[in-house]
């Protein structure tokens, strides 16, 4: 696969002659090395390395390009991505296992194509057409895996279960990803097989080496677990589809999309849950992926309201412009999920007589339910924080004392229902304005009675007010458990101009105790 | 306060069972057909000036704040106006007596998604009133949501810019003008009083009135100076301002 990153790194730059040596280079103690090397580099005997020096030296014209880490985990990741459409769980390797391939956990995924053998050869069939030269290997054990697709001599391999203590005996010690220093040790004690490790006596080993020999021996032969880490949370409930002919609408998708919902909704009515979180992945026929996650206010199994939700948002993200040939597969998973408990649907609403408590329950729940379904729909096109509620907040200042959240589920059982007692929010004390401007505007030219006194005559956006009544002042000190530079005293009026218009309007600072010349601002706009 | 609560009519929490939504206040409603509001209708409610902008916001909150409490409400106020009039304040829905925890605010970004939000809100059938605010509306478009209100039978309350002389399928026009509040003997503020006109109203009759409203018990009553002749018989249109001045002084 090395090569293959590197064929495609160079297409990125200045034309490169695959047929002719070419090397990644990387900089390192002692100048650069070759990283990463094509068939023909491979056929002059350049060995990955080697100091740079030496393969210029070994090959002429030797075309040389500088490693671009970041790429080559961005192409990892696209591709480790596109194998999610042979299971769920795929994991990249990180840079204790080369970093330049990826554990697919097949179990239970391997029968849809009938085998693993099957598997693997489509996937490198798949592999080969985007030119990428890959070596497969299926074991019991990640670790195994690893190493037989690393030091096997078959680019494609099955290994019955239970036989990777046989199968790696052969293999040299560095199948099983040790580090150099671990490696090197070994040598020096003459191990040079897997196999000269395999049922030996384990206290020396403890004792010699770093846990890391036996953690990755136990590892490969499947005496502990090696937990992956999947490059998107593996699904709750998952669901695919192979298409015969690839699709490029987004009618098409979403009702590939609904499919793929009903064949999920028999298991989450099984399991008594509804989905939260719904994320599409959508294969490209060119092996990219789209993915599309939705979140929902509420847990849902309602086909209809998935299939719609799709729509706004492939709408939204007009991500089908990018459909390019078209996608040849499409996922549906859940990957949150909530418990909803099945509810009896109205059964003959007018025979026998429903306790009315019952009744207004079931509307109650209908209610919330198509509220979510409205906030859920709201949000796909407007995006996530476009739909908010008030939430009050314990502070003094106005402009504190509340926040917008974005709503979760658990809202509308409050919203929900006559008995609304919600003591979040403060019985008003004072009249609060019904519009508070973004930030405090400055009034200018005020004029009062005296420095204390509530103003007589203002100007605010260019126009002057004349004062009919002024109530307060409401004194709000500044927070000081919160600010350590002390904030000034805040003096607030309710004024009313002669028109009848009323604003909120405060006075920054304590007249001789604080400051000298306050300064007014505007706040808020009464009704 | 409690007392006043208690003196509320039963039947005021029903509102929004039927379909029509009193003010509850006879003068008012004798000009409505039915004697109030058309529950699936589009209202627009257009603020006499530009500075009557938070009077009329106040008009619809307080309309709102009697409407039947087990939905939520849907306020869709596009993000660019506000920097203009300010962001809705959750403790001054609360002082007019609206639960803040009903109101779920929708901010558009774009013109077009503010009349999507409109009439997807209303098509849902989830809320109990839809609140929006527009500045542009053709006549076809306000048929649209005119109809799309009348479908979910849900009240379409729509705030227009002062200036907005367009035709439109709403079922009533209220122009709002801002007025001098009601004060205690002390002379306090007590109530907001704000300057209604209808301007407009199907199978109804235009009337102009000064009315208060309680925000603890959701009541609106006629303002005491209605005595003065230049509110009940004045020129109307484009007096609004020297009417309600006279209105409050008096």
């Amino acid at each position: 696969m090395a090569q293959a990153l590197a064929q495609r790194i160079a297409a990125a730059g200045t034309p490169v002659d695959p047929e002719r040596p070419f090397v990644l280079a990387a900089a390192s103690s002692g100048g650069p090395r070759v990283a990463a090397l094509n068939e023909a580099a491979e056929a002059a005997g350049l060995m990955p390395g080697e100091p740079l020096a030496d393969a210029r030296a070994k090959a002429d014209f030797l075309q040389v390009r500088g490693v671009d880490a970041k790429a080559d985990d961005a192409a990892l990741r696209r591709l480790t991505l596109w194998a999610t459409r042979y299971t769920p769980t795929a994991a990249p390797w990180q840079d204790d296992n080369g970093a330049d391939g990826f554990f697919l956990d097949v179990e239970g995924a391997a029968h849809l194509f009938g085998g693993e053998d099957r598997l693997i050869a489509e996937l490198a069939g798949r592999l080969d057409r985007f030119g990428l030269a890959a070596r497969l290997a299926v074991a019991d054990t990640a670790g195994a895996a690893w190493a037989l697709s690393h030091f096997h001599p078959s680019p494609l391999l099955v290994l019955p279960s239970g036989r990777q203590a046989a199968a790696l005996e052969e293999l040299p010690i560095a199948a099983l990803r040790l580090s150099a220093e671990t490696r090197n040790g070994l040598r020096r004690l003459g191990l040079k097989t897997v196999g000269a490790l395999i049922d030996k006596p384990r206290a020396p080993f403890a004792a010699r080496f770093a846990a890391d020999l036996l953690r990755r021996l136990d590892q490969a032969l499947g005496r502990i677990d090696e937990p992956l880490v999947p490059i998107v949370a593996p699904p709750l409930y998952h669901s695919l589809n192979y298409l015969f002919e690839p699709i490029v609408t987004a009618a098409a998708v979403v009702a590939r999309a609904s499919r793929l919902m009903q064949n999920l909704v028999h298991v989450l009515v099984r399991d008594d849950v509804g989905a939260r979180i719904l994320r599409l992945c959508l294969y490209r026929v060119d092996g990219a992926v789209e993915t599309i996650e939705i979140a929902l206010t509420a847990p849902t199994r309602s086909i209809p309201h998935v299939a719609r939700l799709f729509a706004l948002k492939l709408e939204a993200l007009a991500a089908m412009e990018d459909a390019g040939f078209g996608f040849e597969a499409i996922g549906l998973a859940v990957t949150r999920a909530e418990p909803m408990p099945a509810r009896q649907i109205e059964f003959a609403p007018s025979s026998a007589s429903p306790a009315d408590g019952n009744e207004s329950a079931w509307k109650d729940n209908d209610r919330a339910e198509r509220c979510a379904a409205l906030i859920d729909a709201l949000r796909q096109r407007l995006g996530p924080t476009s739909v908010r509620r008030f939430a009050p907040v314990p502070s003094h200042l106005p402009e504190q004392a509340e926040t917008l959240t974005e709503i979760d589920g658990n809202a509308f059982s409050s919203l929900s229902g006559e008995g609304n007692k919600n003591g979040a929010w403060p019985e008003p004390a004072q009249p609060h304005p019904l519009l508070l401007l973004p930030q405090a505007e400055p009034a200018e030219d005020v004029m009062a009675l005296i420095p204390e006194g509530p103003p007589r005559r203002f100007r605010w956006r260019g126009v002057t007010y004349d004062v009919a009544g002024a109530q307060g002042p409401e004194r709000i000190g500044a927070e000081w458990w919160r600010h350590r530079e002390p904030e000034p005293t805040r003096d607030y009026y309710l004024v009313e101009d002669l028109g009848g218009q009323r604003f909120w309007l405060y006075r920054e600072g304590l007249y001789g105790r604080e400051t000298a010349a306050a300064r007014w601002f505007v706040q808020g706009l009464f009704a | 306060m409690q007392e006043l609560r208690r003196l509320l009519p039963a039947r005021l929490y029903q509102i929004g069972a039927d379909k029509i939504l009193p003010f509850g206040l006879a003068a008012l409603d004798d000009c409505l057909p039915h004697g109030g509001l058309p529950c699936g209708a589009l209202h627009e409610v257009v603020p006499a000036s530009e500075k009557a902008l938070p009077a009329a916001f106040g008009f619809i909150v307080a309309f709102l704040a009697r409407l039947a409490r087990s939905r939520p409400l849907i306020f869709v106020l596009p993000a660019y106006e506000r920097r203009r009039h300010g962001r809705l304040s959750g403790h001054g829905l609360n002082s007019l007596g609206l639960d803040p925890s009903r109101a779920i605010l929708v901010e558009p970004g774009h013109r077009n998604e503010t009349l999507w939000t409109m009439a997807e809100a209303l098509r849902s059938a989830a809320p109990q009133a839809v609140v929006g605010s527009v500045d542009r509306l053709d006549l076809k478009t306000s048929q649209r949501l005119h109809l799309a209100a009348a479908d979910a039978r849900l009240p379409l309350l729509l705030l227009r810019p002062a200036r907005s002389l367009e035709a439109s399928a709403a079922a009533t026009r209220w122009r709002i003008g801002t007025a001098e509040a009601a004060r205690d003997r002390f002379g306090l503020y007590m109530r907001p009083r704000w300057h209604l006109q209808l301007e407009r109203a199907r199978n109804g009759r235009p009337g102009e009135w000064v009315v208060e409203y309680d925000h603890v018990a959701h009541r609106f009553s006629l303002a005491a100076t209605l005595a003065d002749p230049a509110v009940s018989h004045g020129p109307s249109v484009g007096a609004e301002d020297r009417g309600c001045r006279h209105a409050g002084r008096s």
